[in-house]
């Protein structure tokens, strides 16, 4: 938390450094201190490294050899804790109790927590959900009975039946997706010519039994028909992706 | 810190709203109220990030008691699922892209009398046997 770091810095630090009664717990505590408030001390950057007069290969080698490389001779682990204090760290367990104020700061912090039916999660407009049969904005299917969306479906959830309508244009007599099959891999939506078939972000259709699952093409068309603004101002969203 | 947000939306919404939170969401928050569905959901939202964790920026107060996420309609979806962001109120694309015929949303009715319950949309490939008795005499056809 953010009020307890700096009296911790500044009440606790003195006393510490006051009395040097063991060297090992001092600087353990030192480091405790350290790790948490303060960057990386005993890494050094590569940039610090690289400035100085960089030695060029001499000419004809190509390239740079093991001798070549700057700032080999830099220990990078030279301000670096000991053995000691490192056996320190794990026998007098400092870990535990830098654990346990790791805790006590999120008990006092405000929780992440969404609470669910309430707020939700943000959602992509590419999301996956529950299938949609589309209409045009007239009011006509879009299916046309190619069975692309049948062929690609790799768990083969699909099942297409077709005939000519009386006005000639070919309609599907049958649409059905078993849902308890489907992946939700969205190949039938990418794979569709004429945006028939969709996935919409709806994603709490969870049903009681599973016969509520095998979706036929009535139920499709209807989830289609409620939904069809959300759908379709989705695509908007993403159309010059497409 | 988040005693002291709780107190102050405790004042913000009244007591008799900070009770109803604590029924249904849980926690005391206070928003501005950003609109109402055809259903009576209301609306909420507070983008002060003292106030709210983003992410918890949005929510809806449902008005029905036994309340699921479903009986949220899809414009209002979208909306409280962060994928607009405007209202569908005020949405212009998500207003021209609905149509006249736009079906009316019902929630998810799984486990009541009006669940959806699959059927057969073509006429049956395979009937079974209906036999016909011929009367002595007739012609067999």
């Amino acid at each position: 938390m953010s009020f307890a770091r700096p009296r911790l810095a500044l009440g606790l630090a003195p006393r510490i450094l006051a009395t040097q009664r063991s060297t090992a717990l001092r600087s353990s505590l030192v480091a405790y201190r350290n790790i948490h408030s303060t960057r990386c001390s005993h890494a050094e950057h590569l940039e610090s490294r690289l400035e100085g007069p960089i030695r060029s290969p001499p000419l004809g080698a190509g390239s740079l050899t093991a001798k070549d490389e700057p700032g080999k001779d830099i220990d990078p682990y030279k301000g670096g804790q000991s053995a000691i204090d490192k056996a320190v760290h794990l026998f007098f367990f400092t870990e535990i109790i830098r654990g346990m104020w790791i805790v006590l700061e999120n008990f006092f912090r405000e929780p992440y927590t969404i609470m669910y039916p309430y707020e939700k999660g943000p959602l992509s407009p590419r999301f996956r959900g529950e299938h949609a049969l589309r209409r045009y904005p007239s009011g006509e299917e879009r299916c046309i009975a190619c069975k692309l969306c049948e062929a690609i479906c790799p768990a083969q959830a699909i099942t297409i039946e077709s005939e000519a309508r009386a006005d000639g244009s070919r309609k599907t007599t049958k649409y059905d997706i078993d849902m308890t099959k489907c992946i939700y891999c969205g190949f039938c939506q990418e794979a569709c010519p004429v945006d028939a078939i969709v996935e919409t972000q709806n994603q709490e259709f969870s049903t009681e039994t599973r016969e509520e699952l095998l979706y036929n093409k009535e139920k499709l068309l209807a989830n289609g028909d409620r939904a069809e603004a959300e759908i379709a101002a989705n695509l908007h969203s993403d159309h010059v992706y497409r | 810190m988040s005693f002291i947000r709780y107190v102050r939306n405790i004042r913000r919404t009244g007591i008799k709203q900070w009770w109803h939170q604590l029924q249904y969401i849980g926690d005391a928050k206070a928003g501005t109220l950003v609109g109402t569905d055809q259903f009576g959901n209301k609306y909420f939202e507070n983008l002060n990030p003292d106030d709210e964790v983003p992410g918890r920026h949005r929510w809806v107060d449902f008005a029905q008691h036994y309340s699921n996420a479903t009986q949220v309609p899809p414009e209002w979806h979208s909306w409280l699922s962060h994928i607009r962001l405007q209202t569908p109120t005020e949405d212009a694309v998500m207003q021209s892209m609905t149509p006249p015929w736009k079906a009316p949303w019902a929630e998810n009715l799984t486990g009541t009398r009006g669940a959806y319950r699959s059927y057969n949309t073509v006429k049956p490939k395979i009937n079974a046997w209906e036999p016909k008795v011929i009367m002595r005499g007739e012609a067999r056809p």
